[in-house]
């Protein structure tokens, strides 16, 4: 396991910049403590110790090749015989469809939408993640509390406040940070859909009436939050625009000694050829 | 303004007008009822809007819990009982963060006399009974303006639980605090669960300068209180209808 600096901010001090506050936090991290595997107070009825399972997170932005790389690495971790449990956002029983709607509606402000994704957030790791924790599971995390947080900053929310929310979360084991330049994550997402989406070329913030300026511009912060929180956090920073078999091989690389596992060999099977470009 | 208003003479025994004023960035006032079930604040807060909308101030009434944002959320978590103490803050939070940002905050601003029945007071005494960090509900809550007044109607655990059980065929899983586990026996574990709550509402009667209202005194008269101290507190002239 890395060392992962143990510095989350209180809720209620001051909001620094984003260049101010790393300055700070990398003083912090000289200090050698054990991180807690919570970021402050701990759920209300969790017990670490039994919490067997291992929590990997990919981060970055919207067209980095997560999802991708999600796949091909659940394949590859059942075939060394782990059993993995997914998450992302969105995908909590209790509030994806209402978040689905509001978004849809897009009359939605950026505090209710951060409340509203916290709870699709705790939902999803109360009722599902330390479940299949606690049973020793493997949980490959598309999108965590970082992307949560960056969104959120970026649309005018204090970064502390945002940490305050989500210091009940789970520390990850390991997290990955898939950096892609906006350019890059431009052309992927138009290759996949033929088109731009409202929320991931930031239209709310009224960045610009065109539309790839607005996505460059939008990605752009989105991806300075991630370079704070990578600082902050710890992050495990891997080039998002080498080659899907490339940034595969990283991976494997990081978790197989996180896990312990020996043989690094990986080859997609059949069904997943497709993505391995 | 004393001619639209009822003359009232009443001498205030506890003075609740000690608090300094927090600086406002709005011409608008936030005026908020707070106490548990059955503690009669509802009743109150009806009497003083119906005062002021007969003087034909400007006002707007809101009260907590209501906004169709996360009626379905809610509704399938109850239902179902998937609802943790963390969900079920957050999902309450992100309901008044939207009523927050699009009615509470835009009346201030707009120089209205916002009543509301429960504030974020509810989610701290509620949530905290629940077992969230108080800390982390005093952080989540963090965006809301603080009010002018804060009445808290307090009426002895008994007489506010005898109303509501009195009044009600079969009290709701959560609103006995079922999920707690407290009690396998509903009226058993409502009585447990709001006497959790009330400690913590009397816990924040000073640190957040709670005017104390007896739940127990006649309504018209606890009401002239009310109005008392309304008037006392909030310029109310501001929000006179114009000549």
């Amino acid at each position: 396991m890395t060392s992962i600096p143990k510095n989350m901010a209180s809720p209620n001090s001051k909001n620094g910049s984003p260049a101010k506050n790393s300055k700070k936090d990398k003083k912090k991290s000289g200090q050698s403590e054990v991180p807690s595997r919570f970021y402050g107070v701990p759920l209300p009825g969790v017990k670490l110790e039994e919490l067997s399972g291992t929590l990997f997170v990919l981060e970055g932005t919207d067209g980095s090749g997560r999802s991708t790389q999600i796949s091909l690495l659940t394949e590859w971790l059942e075939s060394e015989g782990f059993a993995v449990q997914t998450m992302g956002l969105r995908r909590s029983f209790l509030v994806a469809e209402d978040i689905d709607t509001l978004l849809a509606e897009n009359s939605v402000t950026p505090m209710t939408l951060a409340l509203m994704y916290g709870t699709d957030f705790f939902d999803q790791l109360e009722r599902r993640i330390l479940p299949a924790l606690r049973s020793g599971l493997i949980v490959l995390a598309d999108r965590y509390i970082y992307t949560l947080i960056a969104r959120s900053a970026v649309r005018g929310i204090g970064r502390d406040y945002l940490h305050g929310i989500y210091e009940m979360a789970l520390r990850p084991d390991l997290t990955f940070w898939l950096n892609v330049k906006p350019e890059i994550a431009f052309d992927r997402e138009f290759k996949k859909s033929q088109t731009i989406s409202y929320w991931e070329s930031g239209r709310d913030m009224s960045l610009s009436n065109d539309l790839f300026q607005s996505f460059i511009r939008y990605q752009s912060l989105i991806r300075r939050e991630f370079d704070y929180l990578s600082q902050r956090h710890g992050f495990i920073e891997v080039d998002g625009e080498e080659s899907v078999s490339e940034v595969n091989r990283v991976l494997r690389k990081q978790i197989a000694a996180a896990l312990g596992i020996r043989s690094m060999h990986y080859k997609p099977s059949h069904a997943l050829a497709h993505l391995w470009r | 303004m004393a001619s639209v208003l009822p003359e009232i003479s009443i001498t205030t025994q506890s003075s609740p007008t000690k608090a300094p004023a927090p600086k406002r960035q709005y011409p608008g006032a936030l005026v908020v009822v707070e106490g548990i079930d059955g503690s009669g604040k509802s009743t109150q807060l009806y009497l003083l809007k119906r005062w002021l909308e007969i003087g034909g101030y400007r006002i707007h009434f809101t009260e907590w819990n209501s906004s169709p944002l996360v009626k379905s959320a809610t509704r399938r978590g109850k239902q179902r009982r998937l609802l943790t103490p963390t969900t079920f803050s957050l999902l309450h939070a992100a309901d008044f963060a939207d009523r927050c940002e699009r009615q509470i905050l835009p009346l201030l601003h707009g120089g209205y006399l916002v009543l509301a029945d429960r504030y974020i007071y509810t989610a701290f005494a509620r949530d905290a009974a629940r077992g969230c960090s108080p800390h982390w509900l005093r952080n989540l809550y963090s965006f809301a303006p603080v009010p002018d007044i804060t009445f808290y109607f307090r009426a002895p655990l008994d007489v506010a639980v005898n109303r509501i059980v009195a009044g009600r065929p079969k009290l709701k899983y959560y609103e006995a605090g079922m999920d707690l586990g407290i009690s396998l026996d509903r009226a058993e574990s409502f009585r447990i669960f709001q006497e959790r709550i009330l400690n913590n509402y009397d816990a924040m009667v000073d640190t957040d300068n709670f005017v104390l209202m007896d739940g127990t005194v006649q309504v018209n008269k606890l009401q002239k209180l009310m109005r008392q101290v309304l008037s006392d507190k909030v310029e109310l002239s501001k929000f006179a209808p114009k000549k």
